[in-house]
Formats: C-alpha cells, structure tokens, sequence
C-alpha cells in the first residue's frame, strides 16, 4: 500500500539546490552517440572538474551545458529550468583564446563588447573596464591589441570579458592547455581567488589530472565512446589552496593515483 | 628602418624625372613625330591651357563623377550581396556555380548589350561601370564574410548579441581587409571602364577629350588628358590606401 505514495515522491521534480544538471543527458551528432549518457549535478558555488582521455567528450559535455548544443536525449536544467539556448548567466572560456577575441579590438574594446551587450551606459563603461582589466592583472594594458599580448595575457582578457556578463557559471575548456607550466600555475591561483571573490560556480575541463584536483572540490572522470561517467572524487584539500602545500598532502597523492589508474584503464 | 624608405622614394622620384627627361630629349630630338609625340613641356603647357579655359577641369570631373557613381553603386550592392552569400552556407552552394560562370566574362561583352538596353545614355555608363567593378568587391566581400572565425560567433550566442550587432560587430570588421582590398581593385576597374563609356557614348569626360584629340591629331591635348588619368589613377589608389591603414590599424599590430 505504501508504493503509490512512493512513485509520487520520485515524480516530483528534482531538488532545486543544483544550478547546473544533467539528467541522463545523451547527445548523437552525425549518427554517432558521442554521449551516452551523463546524469550529474554541480551546486552554486562549486568547483567541477572534468577529465578523461582526448576524444571522450569533455568539450562536448561542456557545450552541452553551454547550451551551444541541444541533447538529443534527456535534459540539461540550469537552476531548475530546461537549457534552450546559451544564457548570459553561463559564460564560456574557450581554450583557443586567440579565436575567441576580436583582433580589431584593444583589451578595453573586447571586454566593451560583452558590457555593450548587456547593455550598460557608455558613460559607465571605462571604469568598468578598468576595474576589470586589473582583476585579471591587465591594468595598464587597454590600449594593446590581443595580437600584441602573450598567450597568458590573452587568456586573462578572455576571463575578464567573461567576468564582465556577470556570470553565476563560468564554464573552461582547458583554459590554460595551450600555455606553459608557469604561466598556468600563476594563472590557477588568480583564477581560484577571482572565483573565490565572485562566489561563481566553475565547470573546468583540463587534460592535467593534477590541475584537476588542485582546483577542484569535484573531480569527474569521463569514459571515451561513448562519452559517460566513469569515475566520481570529492576533494577534501584545504583551501586556499597553495602550489607547494596542496600539491604534497597525502589526499592529493591519493587522488592523484586514482585519477591516474582511470585514465589508463580508460584508455 | 625610416631611411630606406626615404632612400626609395628619392629612387622612385629619380626614375619618375629619368623618364620625363628621356621623353623630352627624344621629342628634342624628334625621334617620333611630333604629331604623335610632344614634349612634356607642351603637354604640360597643354594641360594648363584645358585648365584656365575650363574645358579640362570639366572633363576631369565628368570622368571622376562616373567613376564614383559606378563604384559607389557597385560597393553598396556588392557588400550587401556579399554579406548576403558569404553568410550562408547555402547561399553560397546556390550562387557560386553561377558567378563562377559570369565573372570570367570581360566586361568589354557587355557594354553591346547595355548600349542596346538603355542607349548611348549616362544610365548605360553608369550600369557598366558598376556591373564591371561589382565583381573584385563581390567576390572579396564573400570571401570575408565566409572566413569569420566560427568561434566568434560562439561568443556572439553566449553573449546573446542581438543580429544587427553581430554583422556590425563581428562579420563586417572580419571581412573588412577582403572588402577593402576588392574596393581597392574595383576603383581601377571603375577608371578604365569610364573611360571605355566616355569614349564609346560620347559622354563628357576625359574618354572623350582624349578620343577627339587623338581624331584631331591635337597630340598635346591627349597627352595632357593621358596625364590627367594617370593622376586620377595614382591619387584615387594613394586615398583608397591610406583609408585601408587607417580603418586596418589592427593588422599593424600583427606584423
Ligand atoms: N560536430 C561533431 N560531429 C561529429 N563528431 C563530433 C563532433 N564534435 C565532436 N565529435 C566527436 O566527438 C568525440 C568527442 O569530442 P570532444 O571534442 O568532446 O572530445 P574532448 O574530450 O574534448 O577531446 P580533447 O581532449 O581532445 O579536447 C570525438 O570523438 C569527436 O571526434
Ligand atoms: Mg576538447
């Protein structure tokens, strides 16, 4: 007798408490499943990270949640509602940054674009602008175009045009793969801060399983063809997070085999 | 880096002067008639004389005025076009089998058939000029607006940029070096082919002063209109060059 009440209770809609969630997401392009399927939920304020072997379906999974892609089965629900079509909420750093900003533009002029776009008054763009710029280290650097920046410099305007949307969800397709091993570890720690700061939730993507664990509070590991959950950590690191510190805590080296055994098991 | 340019300069004047000076010593010397060939000071006395009487200065601004209208005209229709074809991926599979065919055609088979249409008329000048210089901007216009960088508009969507903004915002500045470069080979193609018209229709322009000079063996008035398009031609590239600079000061930063 007690069986109809419980089917009542799994039909009720999921608990609002996830801002981003795929319910058994699946998504076929050109007659070939490259996702079948991924059921999974990131809260407010956290820190997803998404690894697994190239090809897997990370980018995919990303603009999936984007909304750049429609799922061809299940649901994709941003703070409960179904994801139609890209949303200002939900900006996007691409890793290619030298595709994704506009050359004929200075720094200002790029993140001018998304503040224009949104619509803000042009008399309160500049300061904006420069508050933005220096955020992400650029102070002093509005007037360069991208082509005369470095590739970390390019990437911070990227994050910074991002952050002008004023975003509840930042989603990274391996931000900082195309950059070296200083300039990235910089570059993780002023994004932690600036994520800190601004209370966004962060979907990450990176082939680097120990840039995975040192940023992350969730580490997902995909499984290649098609693209599916494989592999589910929470990291229990202290934060803030600190280069020499975290990258030598016992949890981390535990993670850190994990992470590695799947992926070559995946492989 | 600044000397070398000035070095060439100087060298491209000494060869501009070398020339004016062979063409003066062989008129001196009467190598060719002179019926046929004048000195440069009497073109250049020549030139001065079609200014003061203001014949000339006449004729000068009847060629630039077909020169402008035509291209304008073909610039207005050929970015609007091209915009239209390059931004889609269909249109283009539509339409290119079809300008493939009609751009190889030399603009000279068309101007029998304009005459027949519309007359020896300003109407039919101004048709082939702007259909003969349509096809460089056209074509460049479509090539700019098919390479815009799809991740451009990626960040379009997530921006939500309303459509007005993203062909003024993105599409336009991507394309603009493909259509300043056809804009720039439009205008020589608008030159030649105003003259052409003024010559055939018997329209008021330098065409026609130099036609009728030549008839009249007046060999000094046609050098002087010969000259005179030489420095329509020079000028019109000199400020259609320093246009492309000043809105392409972006590209500079890349070299
Ligand atoms: N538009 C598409 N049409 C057909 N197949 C696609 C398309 N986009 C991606 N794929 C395929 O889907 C699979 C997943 O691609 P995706 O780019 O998501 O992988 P990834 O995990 O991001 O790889 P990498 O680590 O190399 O960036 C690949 O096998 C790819 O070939
Ligand atoms: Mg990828």
């Amino acid at each position: 007798m007690a069986e109809p009440a419980l089917a009542l209770v799994q039909a009720s809609p999921p608990p609002a408490r996830a801002q981003i969630a795929f319910d058994n997401v699946a998504l076929t392009l050109g007659g070939k499943a490259i996702i079948d399927t991924i059921s999974l939920e990131v809260s407010a304020g956290e820190i997803l990270c998404v690894v697994g072997a190239s090809g897997c379906g990370k980018t995919t999974a990303l603009r999936l949640a984007a909304g750049l892609y429609q799922p061809t089965g299940g649901s994709v629900r941003f703070e409960g509602e179904p994801m139609r079509a890209p949303r200002r909420e939900i900006a996007v750093v691409f890793q290619d940054y030298g595709k994704a900003l506009l050359p004929w533009r200075t720094a200002a002029g790029n993140i001018s674009l998304a503040l224009e776009t949104i619509g803000m008054p042009a008399a309160q763009r500049e300061a904006r602008i420069t508050e933005l710029l220096a955020k992400v280290g650029l102070a002093g650097h509005a007037a360069k175009y991208p082509t005369e920046m470095s590739g970390g410099m390019q990437q911070r305007l990227q994050i910074a045009r991002c952050l002008a949307q004023d975003p509840k969800v930042l989603l990274m397709d391996e931000p900082f793969g195309a950059l070296d091993a200083m300039t990235r570890q910089g570059l993780q720690d002023e994004m932690l801060a600036l994520v800190a700061a601004t209370g966004a939730t962060v979907v990450f993507v990176t082939h680097d399983l120990e840039e995975a664990i040192y940023l992350g509070d969730r580490v997902v590991g995909l499984l290649p063809h098609p693209g599916r959950v494989g592999l589910e950590l929470t990291v229990d690191l202290p934060r803030p997070r600190d280069q020499l510190a975290t990258r030598e805590h016992p949890e981390f080296l535990r993670l850190r085999r994990a992470l590695f055994d799947f992926i070559k098991a995946s492989e | 880096m600044r000397w070398s340019v000035l070095g060439w300069r100087l060298a491209s004047f000494a060869v501009a002067a070398g020339v004016i000076a062979l063409w003066q010593f062989a008129a001196d010397h009467r190598w060719i008639s002179p019926v046929f060939l004048p000195g440069p000071d009497r073109a250049w006395a020549s030139l001065m004389r079609g200014f003061t009487s203001g014949d000339l200065l006449a004729k000068l601004v009847g060629t630039l005025t077909h020169m402008a209208y035509g291209w304008l005209l073909a610039s207005i229709a050929g970015i609007a076009l091209g915009a239209m074809i390059g931004s889609s991926k269909t249109m283009r599979l539509y339409v290119a089998p079809t300008l493939e065919l009609l751009r190889p055609l030399p603009v000279s088979a068309i101007i029998p058939v304009a005459i027949a249409a519309l007359g020896l008329s300003q109407g039919m000048a101004l048709a082939v000029i702007a259909f003969g210089s349509l096809w460089p901007l056209l074509l460049g216009t479509i090539h700019g607006f098919a390479a815009v960088e799809p991740r451009l508009y990626e960040v379009a969507r997530v921006l939500h940029m309303p459509r007005l903004a993203v062909i003024f915002k993105i599409a336009l500045p991507s394309a603009a070096p493909d259509i300043l470069a056809g804009m720039r080979l439009s205008l020589t193609v608008a030159l030649i082919l105003a003259v052409v018209c003024e010559m055939l229709a018997g329209l008021d322009g330098l065409g026609q002063w130099v036609l009728l000079s030549a008839r009249a063996f007046r060999s000094a008035d046609l050098f002087a209109g010969v000259m005179l398009l030489g420095v329509i031609g020079y000028v019109t590239a000199l400020a259609m060059s320093a246009a492309e600079s000043r809105l392409l000061r972006w590209q500079a930063a890349r070299r």
